[in-house]
């Protein structure tokens, strides 16, 4: 735990990511077998961790959301952060302006969204349980829940959808579409009319059924 | 002519110096200028009074002074600052390379200065707005992966800078502190070739924008950040259409006047396209507008955008041409495939991790064979993946045989071949026998010291070496210290390396331009001994808060004639 109130003291986003690791395992991955000098990913854990996710006090550093998961109240819910992640500073070796732009664009949407509802475009994230490849969908270009679902489908189904239409929403596919909403809490879509779920949703998640506790 | 006349049957007559100088001020290759200048003393100086280009790759191995002083015709200066590893948080903030020492002193050296590009270096909004006030004939400002400035400081460049012809703002730390800095340029610059503000955070004024493109009708360079929508995107290309690279922004959203088929009308318009890159959330559906441009491209950076397999396949088809290839795992092994497939003139390929700390999701080996095989000019591969094999890399080298760069970097460190779990020692060697032109190598994975007596032993034209979690002894160093002769840059970080293994290459050492060892078995004292034993050498220490003081956790070792830093930040410590 010294290391999780550790991360936690400096305040600063980016040690959240540190704490997916410390929830997710239990321990912080030490597995780097090299105890030299001050190396290896618990020394470090008061640093920045990962490149995309740093921050230069001097520059408009990004926090990563993603983080944001684990701690929260949603055991309910499976998280997607992956086992056995290594937190070691500036590894793997990317440049942090490589991935900034997009996250910077979902956390100014959180702010502009209510203003430019009209003009502009509301991207979240979508995640499928058992796909590792997360999706991004354009809220704004969807007018309904069906024309949501049917995007849906389409992203992760594929072209020949032979689920239907809105069996994402209805309950009757093996799969249900649940979204975080501000709180961090998992929610069931549907359940809300369409504009008030715009205005709360910050990422969307594709859970099997028998996961979901009604 | 200092040397004329002379009777000495075995001397060449002297040419005249009007002639040489006339000659020499043609030549702009900087290896040919050293060359030159070897030659006798009137050549040194008839080729000092001559450059126009000079290139600084370390901005500590030598003062603005001694760089004024010894070429006084200067109007145009690359400057580069902090060591690579900054860019990956190992270097603490305020480290230094700041670039004010070099403007104070330019100004009066180099007052009719043009062009000025910096990569890595520290540059705040007072050293930029010193720039624009102070040098009337500058046009050209390039920054990569610099820091310490805002919006406020390109509005001084866009206010003062009257001739300016280049903008180029890439992967900076910048403040974008809103503001709408676009509009400080004035209404009568009309000299602008190339705007690049793809890195900016904030919205630009939009009108301002369409305004600034209308009238630079040299405008070929125009890359746009995210806030710049796919409907104002097109209205650009009406307006210029002359453009060879465009950075779409994140070409995403609803087109609100028009529709896909304008859009891809607005694109055959721009018959000299070459370059494109963007796309940060790509609407697939406005994709295939690209499609009349795809033919002549040469080079597609899609390393922002999420797609998959099918997905890059579909653009591919249409990119018969390109030579440079950025992509993000994302298309798998099943999106390389189709690289090979379609892109049969590739040279060079990066493809970047989506989420590194995802390890079912990436790239393996197969993806990298499949390029190899279907793409026999491939030279520069950068690959970040999961998991490799010794099999592959072997036979990727054998495909390619032509590699100048070669920079694996498999994930997780000390990780084995994952087939047969031995270390990837082979797998480098085979790429340093075969690829014998090979000129900048990044190891990575599982590696014994066996991988580094193959580098040395093979690796005879290598320049830039990067290690990270390798080796079991100082042997491995050594292997390389002394076994590459042309090595400039080595970089390690967390091996087993300790003091023998960096006084093993005292020759070395000042053949290179530098050389970086951080969490290695480094102490102060043999940090001590090699600046000893080297004059010619700045040793220096970055200083861990709570670290052991006899240990030198992260060692910057660089040639210079500057002697020791006088800006050195407490934690700095030059021995």
């Amino acid at each position: 735990m010294d290391a999780n109130s550790k991360t936690m003291l400096k305040g600063d986003h980016d040690m959240l990511l540190a704490k997916v690791y410390d929830d997710d395992d239990g321990e912080i991955e030490l597995g780097l077998g090299l105890s030299i000098g001050g190396c290896g990913g618990l020394r470090k854990s008061e640093e920045d961790l990962m490149p995309c996710c740093s921050s230069s006090s001097s520059s408009d550093s990004v926090k990563i959301p993603k983080s944001k998961i684990v701690g929260t109240k949603r055991r309910v819910v499976e998280s997607v952060s992956p086992p056995n992640a290594t937190s070691v500073v500036g590894w793997p070796p990317i440049r942090r302006g490589h991935r900034m732009p997009i996250l910077a664009n979902q956390i100014k949407s959180e702010q502009e969204e209510l203003s430019k509802i009209n003009n502009r475009h509301l991207s979240v994230k979508v995640n499928m349980e058992g796909t590792p490849i997360g999706r991004k969908v354009d809220l704004y270009a969807h007018t309904s829940y069906e024309m949501l679902a049917q995007t849906l489908e389409n992203m992760f189904y594929g072209t020949h959808n032979a689920l239907g239409s809105s069996r994402l929403l209805n309950g009757t596919s093996d799969f249900v579409l649940t979204y975080e909403d501000k709180d961090g809490d998992c929610m069931l879509v549907g359940d809300v009319p369409w504009q008030m779920f715009l205005g709360s949703v910050k990422r969307l998640r594709i859970l099997r059924n028998t996961n979901m506790q009604h | 002519m200092t040397d004329s006349g002379s009777t000495d049957p075995t001397r060449i007559p002297s040419l005249p110096e009007v002639f040489l100088k006339r000659t020499f001020s043609l030549i702009n290759s900087t290896s040919d200028r050293n060359s030159l200048s070897l030659v006798c003393k009137d050549w040194y100086n008839y080729e000092r009074l001559t450059r126009r280009h000079v290139s600084i790759r370390n901005c500590y191995a030598v003062t603005p002074e001694i760089v004024a002083a010894r070429f006084p015709a200067i109007r145009s200066v690359s400057l580069k600052g902090k060591p690579r590893f900054s860019d990956f948080n190992l270097v603490p903030e305020d480290w230094g390379a700041d670039i004010q020492p070099w403007l104070s002193v330019f100004v009066t050296a180099y007052p009719l200065l043009e062009e000025l590009r910096l990569k890595r270096m520290s540059v705040c909004d007072d050293s930029l707005e010193f720039l624009a006030m102070n040098f009337d004939a500058f046009k050209a400002l390039s920054m990569l992966s610099c820091d310490g400035f805002s919006t406020i400081g390109l509005e001084a460049i866009a206010t003062h800078c009257k001739n300016l012809t280049e903008l180029d703002i890439q992967e900076n730390g910048v403040a974008d502190v809103g503001g709408d800095w676009l509009s400080f340029f004035p209404e009568n610059l009309t000299s602008l070739e190339v705007l690049n503000f793809a890195n900016l955070g904030n919205e630009v004024s939009f009108d301002v924008l369409e305004s600034l493109v209308s009238r630079s009708k040299s405008l070929r360079v125009l890359k746009v950040n995210q806030k710049v929508s796919l409907d104002q995107l097109r209205k650009l290309l009406v307006l210029a259409p002359q453009l060879t690279e465009l950075g779409t922004g994140t070409f995403s959203g609803d087109l609100v006047s028009s529709s896909v088929n304008e859009l891809e009308s607005a694109f055959s318009k721009c018959g000299n396209l070459q370059t494109l890159s963007g796309f940060w959330d790509p609407s697939l559906l406005y994709i295939p507008a690209l499609y009349p441009v795809c033919g002549g491209l040469t080079f597609l950076n899609l390393s922002y955008s999420v797609l998959g397999a099918d997905e890059l396949e579909q653009i591919l088809t249409h990119c018969k041409l390109l030579t440079r290839l950025w992509v993000l795992d994302t298309v798998g092994d099943k999106g390389l495939e189709a690289v090979g497939s379609h892109c049969p003139l590739l040279e060079e390929l990066r493809v970047y991790p989506d989420d590194p700390l995802d390890q079912q999701s990436g790239v393996s080996e197969s993806g990298l064979v499949a390029v190899s095989n279907g793409c026999p000019k491939l030279h520069y591969i950068l690959y970040f993946c999961q998991r490799m094999t010794n099999a592959a890399i072997v036979a990727v080298a054998q495909n390619c045989p032509n590699f100048t760069h070669f920079r694996l970097c498999i994930m997780k460190p000390h990780e084995p071949d994952y087939l047969t779990n031995e270390p990837m020692d082979e797998a480098f060697g085979a790429i340093v026998k075969t690829c014998v032109n090979l000129q900048r190598l990044s190891v990575s994975g599982l590696l014994t010291d066996l991988a580094f007596e193959y580098i040395g032993k093979y690796a005879k034209n290598l320049e830039t070496l990067s290690v990270a979690f390798a080796g079991n002894s100082d042997a491995g160093m050594e292997y390389v210290m002394r076994g590459c002769p042309k090595l400039k840059r080595l970089e390690i970080r967390d091996c087993p390396f300790g003091d023998s293994a960096l006084l093993s290459g005292l020759s070395q050492c000042e053949s290179m331009r530098s050389l970086w060892m951080s969490a290695c078995n480094l102490t102060m004292n043999g940090c001590k001994k090699l600046a000893q034993e080297k004059a010619m050498l700045n040793v220096e220490v970055i200083k861990d808060e709570d670290g052991d003081d006899s240990l030198a956790n992260k060692v910057y070792v660089y040639r210079t004639v500057a002697g020791p830093r006088k800006d050195a930040p407490p934690f700095v410590v030059t021995l």
